[in-house]
């Protein structure tokens, strides 16, 4: 019984798809536009949360240690920041891995930094990672007044602008894709409405004759779910066309920028990108169908 | 008792009065005539019995269901047992004769053996075998009025309501569709005809309501209209 009215039910909806053809593109058209704007939008903004995070994750303070410490003094104040709360990872650099690191920026054998300046002028240092980057600030102060310390780099004033612009990123990027859903439901509903209106003498009809509200919405909601559905299919064909020629060009020529190109999450992405243009297409019926069964 | 009318008045929104203190009876098996002129209440009286409106005051009740107290979702289920015949058809012109008559039984849920076995039985009952498969652009005025009777009938309904069926068609063909009623009523469906058509009515002897602006002016039984 429920299996001969879904596919009568499908069967209609698909007579009533071709017969408005012109309307059926014009909707599918809108929604994989849409659904192409909010899957660009979702990747742009995944990326870019993704970098933020990786941006704040590379925070770090530096710790440089006065140079009268010696060696028992320096491993006794890297306890005391191991100590401290918030501080996730201590790292030591010793002065001479610190002169190492900076005669490797040179090319050893043109110019030999030891020999130029005579002897090491570097101090110890350590390299203190917090647990949130949003805490840097903060702990790079505490650090400050510590004995030992001579002086501490924490990127002073640029963290507070980084951590500015992620919040705003992310708050943009959601503003922009719910207004672009609510854009999409808004078109849907019209095309429905356009698509009922076409036949509302026969709903005028089927209700007169008895059809329960049910039996007259049904056909609507499939049109709807199919609309919005191969919208969407399309919008997700030039979307992973489009990533992923994105991904082979980009991630060689612009190598700092790391984008995203795990299947399961892409896979995800795109799933729910689909089930959007469903539920647009189930939402913008759902706003439509009810005023003209009002029989 | 079918069809009771206690009491009902109905003002439409902007203040016009359709109705006004309208009581009536009609008994299972009857044929009755709503006489009147235009704006007499004839098809608000119709679309009260068929929920499509609800009236301002009064009480209608159709085999002892309150229609006015009826829930929306059982609305369907009181239509199913009234069939409605319209002055313009109302068939849908994309479907042929056979489609329009089965999409009435398929939208009260009808399974396509009970399609098969009942639409071709209308289908004769009316006098179109044979033109099953035209289009109502193919058909004449009569021969739609048939298919709208079949597709009216095709449900068994306990009522039949007509408005104004005959009005788009000439005298011949009215009286074609009018035997096909009066045939409908003989074998138990109750019939209810709006009409403007006195000749029709005069030679009928069946019982006539007329309405003016909204009253019930006379409601005279086949014996009397006899006399």
């Amino acid at each position: 019984m429920i299996g001969k009215n879904v596919s009568c039910f499908s069967r209609e909806a698909g007579l009533s798809l071709s017969r408005n053809r012109l309307l059926s593109i014009a909707t599918t058209s809108t929604v994989a536009i849409c659904i192409f704007i909010l899957g660009a939008a979702l990747l742009m903004t995944i990326n870019a949360g993704n970098f933020m995070k990786q941006l704040e994750s590379d925070l770090e303070i530096i710790v440089f240690v006065d140079t009268e410490c010696d060696a028992d003094d320096t491993s006794c104040l890297g306890e005391k920041i191991q100590e401290m709360d918030q501080v996730g990872s201590v790292y030591f650099v010793s002065k001479e891995d610190a002169l190492k690191k900076l005669q490797q920026r040179f090319n050893e054998d043109d110019y030999n930094l030891a020999e130029t300046v005579g002897g090491n002028p570097l101090p110890d240092s350590f390299e203190v990672k917090t647990n949130d980057p949003e805490q840097v600030k903060a702990v790079a102060q505490e650090i400050e007044k510590l004995a030992g310390v001579s002086k501490v780099n924490y990127g002073q004033g640029m963290i507070d602008h980084l951590l500015q612009v992620t919040k705003w990123v992310r708050i943009i990027s959601i503003a922009i894709i719910v207004l672009l859903a609510l854009g999409g439901v808004f078109l849907i509903a019209t095309t429905i409405r356009l698509a009922i209106f076409a036949r509302r003498k026969e709903i005028y009809l089927m209700k007169l004759i008895g059809a329960t509200d049910w039996f007259v919405r049904w056909p609507f909601f499939i049109e709807g779910v199919i609309l919005g559905s191969v919208g969407a299919l399309i919008a997700l064909l030039f979307l992973i066309i489009g990533y992923g020629s994105l991904l082979n060009n980009l991630e060689t020529a612009i190598f700092f920028i790391p984008l995203i190109h795990e299947k399961t999450l892409l896979i995800n992405i795109y799933v729910s990108l689909l089930l959007t243009g469903a539920a647009l297409g189930v939402i913008g019926t759902a706003i439509s169908v009810n005023r003209f069964l009002d029989v | 008792m079918l069809v009771q009318f206690y009491n009902v008045s109905k003002v439409y929104p902007g203040g016009m009065k359709a109705l006004n203190d309208v009581s009536l009876k009609i008994d299972r098996g009857e044929f009755i005539f709503l006489m009147g002129p235009s704006g007499a209440g004839k098809s608000t009286l119709i679309r009260l019995m068929i929920r499509e409106e609800k009236p301002s005051r009064g009480q209608i009740f159709i085999a002892s269901r309150s229609v006015v107290r009826m829930k929306r979702n059982e609305v369907p289920q009181l239509r199913r047992n009234i069939g409605i015949i319209f002055q313009d058809f109302k068939l849908l012109e994309n479907k042929t004769v056979y489609e329009n008559i089965g999409f009435a039984m398929r939208v009260v849920g009808a399974s396509i053996q009970e399609m098969r076995q009942r639409v071709p039985e209308v289908i004769q009952m009316v006098g179109l075998k044979g033109r099953e498969q035209s289009f109502p652009g193919q058909l004449s005025g009569g021969e739609q009025q048939r298919v709208g009777v079949a597709r009216a009938i095709a449900n068994r309904p306990v009522v039949l309501i007509a408005d104004e069926p005959t009005g788009n068609l000439d005298m011949d063909t009215s009286n074609e569709i009018m035997e096909l009623l009066y045939d409908i009523n003989r074998k138990g469906t109750t019939v209810i005809m709006a009409t403007h058509a006195r000749e029709l009515v005069k030679e009928s002897h069946k019982r006539v309501i007329t309405l003016e602006s909204g009253h019930i002016v006379s409601d005279l039984s086949a014996g009397e209209m006899a006399l």
